[in-house]
């Protein structure tokens, strides 16, 4: 019997084009759209070599030296800072400037050299900055030699360079800002799980349909036919979810960092969730369908907002302001789970999540069951 | 059967059943007349435990029912009067799911599917979906899923509603056989001339109440009307209608500009002394019609309104 229910209420899901469509077609669309329009975010924090020109005029001992070291910093490879081009004149370099081939020039001619910019930005700063600093350098080399010429042999020191803090990677993958977003479709489309909590359980309400009515009558036992009935949701959207992740992973090429069967756990348990929360929604509500349609979709844009998936950040103040908020709120707990995976080596906030989320699945369920065996109609 | 002792219900402040109460005997095909709105639906989903009432008793097969009488409800089977049915699944699919809430064991389903597919003509339209069907084979549908279980009683709540006339006599014939196999039957409708020809005995309900109760025979002999007279003709002078209304064997007379409808009292020969009359004063006249009672005619009589009001 409750296979019969199951199969019957799966096929009945798989078929219906509403869910098809959003369950199914929204999100690989809405993944694609993400693929293309964040394709280029993790480029954004690559550094780029400034394109730069040096005018060749004064032939002085200092004018050289430093169109050496310029030369040496725009030498190919990983530490290049300039895209150096060697001008004849002023006026070859001012046209340059001005048609935008470069973001400013040295000049070299007078008694120490100078930078010429046409507007302020990152790339004139650091030009500004690498000749404040071969100035500063410059000067404390003379001042040595004048002063102190026996710790000349220590000269080498001074431009080192030498860090004393080395970046590590807290995890294996590299951060990226891209991954955010697919972890906000992938938690929005778990919350999407309740369209089908709300579908089972109004078909189990005499007052809201003819069907629910039906079934009502019917010799089975309403947690039975919830039960199954909730299955089969839950079913139905894992492998939405299931096509949603193989799209992203094999034919978007999204690296959620390997760990694939905790990728589908956390599916699994925020789909779970997803589909409990719609079916508490549809019990605890007198209202119509499309009522509570309204509210389902109303909570859960409320839940992806305070978990920052709309804006960045949110999550933070509402996890330091209202903690317990931010523990409830499931749409946090799925984003909180993937972040752990792709940026921890260890898993205990991992399971934390999962655990909360599967309890609050749990409360949810049973108080459905509680609701819906209480349930009778004064009118239909 | 079903008893129902002093059933009330009110919906607010409207008394939808007013002390209603039923005894429906094993076998018989039982009729639950009334306009739309007289509580005939409330009725049976009071008595299916599907709504809450405020007073009353209820028992079917001699057990008291309640919505989680699950021994009850197994041999109940139930036609809703909007169509309930899954749209994303096929017909056999549909009847299936409905059969299999009540027969778990799969091979005897799968005869029990079948036999409804045949009961209902269904068996050409199996893989159809729902949306595909005709108001009439979707109706079909809707009775056979209520009915694949092979229940002993069930319920018929205004299954022909909006329903074609082929359609209408294809289901009446499916009811007639359900009985005859051993169902008890309850049927409601509005459409009086559906609970004449199939139902044994038969309630007259209004305004949650019971009117009356009885077989079509026993109904009709309850009223003093004899046959109804229609006479077409273009004109008829008031002095006449006036001399049509003192006929011996007339009860009420009425023209509404085309016909003259008369109502005659019974065993007497109204059609007759009516016609004699409107020859006398040289009046042409057209068809004419004569039909005994009707179950409308008993409602006429006992609330001053047709049924269909």
């Amino acid at each position: 019997m409750f296979w019969n229910i199951y199969s019957k209420r799966l096929i009945s899901t798989l078929r219906d084009k509403s869910t098809l469509v959003w369950t199914w077609v929204f999100p690989l669309v809405m993944a694609t759209l993400f693929y293309f329009a964040f394709t280029s975010l993790d480029s954004v924090d690559q550094f780029h070599t400034i394109p730069a020109a040096v005018v060749a005029e004064g032939g002085e001992q200092e004018a050289q030296a430093f169109r050496q070291v310029l030369e040496s910093v725009s030498e190919q490879g990983e530490d290049q800072l300039f895209s150096l081009q060697t001008t004849a004149s002023r006026e070859e370099a001012e046209q340059l400037l001005d048609q935008g081939k470069i973001d400013g020039f040295f000049m070299t001619d007078n008694q120490e050299p100078t930078l010429f910019v046409k507007k302020n930005g990152l790339n004139q700063t650091i030009m500004k900055a690498f000749l404040d600093q071969y100035l500063q350098d410059q000067e404390a080399v003379i001042t040595i030699i004048h002063e102190s010429p026996e710790q000349a042999g220590k000269l080498q020191t001074l431009f080192s360079r030498e860090s004393f803090t080395k970046e590590i990677s807290l995890a294996e993958n590299p951060p990226t800002n891209k991954i955010n977003y697919f972890y906000a479709l992938i938690a929005m489309v778990c919350l999407y799980g309740s369209f089908q909590g709300l579908t089972s359980v109004s078909c189990l309400q005499a007052n809201l349909s003819p069907l629910g009515a039906r079934r009502c009558l019917s010799p089975v036992s309403r947690f039975v036919m919830v039960s199954a009935d909730l299955l089969a949701g839950v079913t139905a959207h894992m492998l939405s979810l299931l096509v949603l992740l193989a799209y992203l992973i094999l034919v978007l090429n999204v690296n959620f960092g390997g760990k694939t069967a905790l990728i589908l756990l956390t599916s699994l348990a925020g789909c779970v969730t997803g589909v409990s929360f719609g079916a508490l929604v549809s019990v605890c509500t007198k209202m119509k369908e499309a009522a509570k349609t309204a509210v389902l979709v109303s909570v859960s844009l409320a839940c992806c907002f305070l978990a920052g998936l709309m804006v960045s950040g949110i999550n933070y103040t509402v996890a330091k302001n209202a903690p317990v908020l931010a523990w409830i709120n499931p749409a946090a707990r799925i984003t909180d789970a993937f972040y752990c995976l792709y940026y921890y080596d260890t898993y205990d906030q991992y399971f934390l999540n999962i655990l909360v989320l599967l309890l609050m699945a749990a409360v949810m369920t049973g108080l459905t069951a509680i609701f819906l065996r209480r349930q009778q109609y004064e009118s239909i | 059967m079903i008893q129902v002792k002093n059933l009330v219900k009110r919906y607010g402040n409207l008394l939808a059943l007013d002390h209603f109460s039923l005894d429906v005997l094993d076998g018989e095909i039982f009729g639950l007349l009334g306009p739309n709105g007289s509580g005939k639906t409330t009725a049976i989903n009071c008595m299916l435990s599907l709504l809450t009432y405020d007073k009353g008793e209820i028992s079917l097969f001699g057990r008291p029912m309640s919505p989680t009488n699950y021994q009850n409800k197994q041999e109940i089977g139930v036609v809703m009067q909007n169509v309930a049915v899954f749209n994303e699944l096929t017909v056999y699919e549909n009847i299936d799911y409905f059969c299999g809430l009540y027969v778990p064991e799969k091979r005897r389903r799968r005869e029990l599917v079948e036999q409804a597919l045949d009961f209902a003509g269904l068996q050409e339209y199996r893989k159809f979906l729902p949306g595909k069907l005709s108001g009439g084979l979707l109706r079909r549908l809707n009775i056979a899923c209520g009915v694949a279980h092979q229940p002993k009683l069930i319920f018929f709540d205004e299954p022909t509603v909006a329903v074609d006339p082929q359609s209408r006599n294809s289901i009446l014939e499916g009811i007639r056989k359900l009985n005859q196999d051993g169902a008890t039957i309850v049927y409601t409708s509005h459409y009086m001339e559906e609970v004449e020809q199939l139902c044994s005995r038969i309630m007259i309900m209004d305004h949650g109440k019971e009117l009356n109760t009885g077989a079509p025979a026993e109904l009709k002999s309850m009223i003093r009307g004899g046959e109804k007279v229609t006479v077409e003709l273009p004109t008829l002078p008031p002095a006449v209608l006036e001399n049509i209304r003192e006929l011996e064997d007339v009860e009420r007379a009425d023209y509404n500009g085309l016909s003259l409808k008369a109502a005659c009292r019974t065993g007497g020969h109204g059609l007759i002394q009516i016609l004699d009359l409107l020859r006398k004063n040289h009046l042409g006249f057209g068809r004419v019609f004569s039909e005994p009672p009707t179950l409308n005619d008993v409602f006429l009589e006992i609330t001053g309104r047709e049924l269909r009001d």
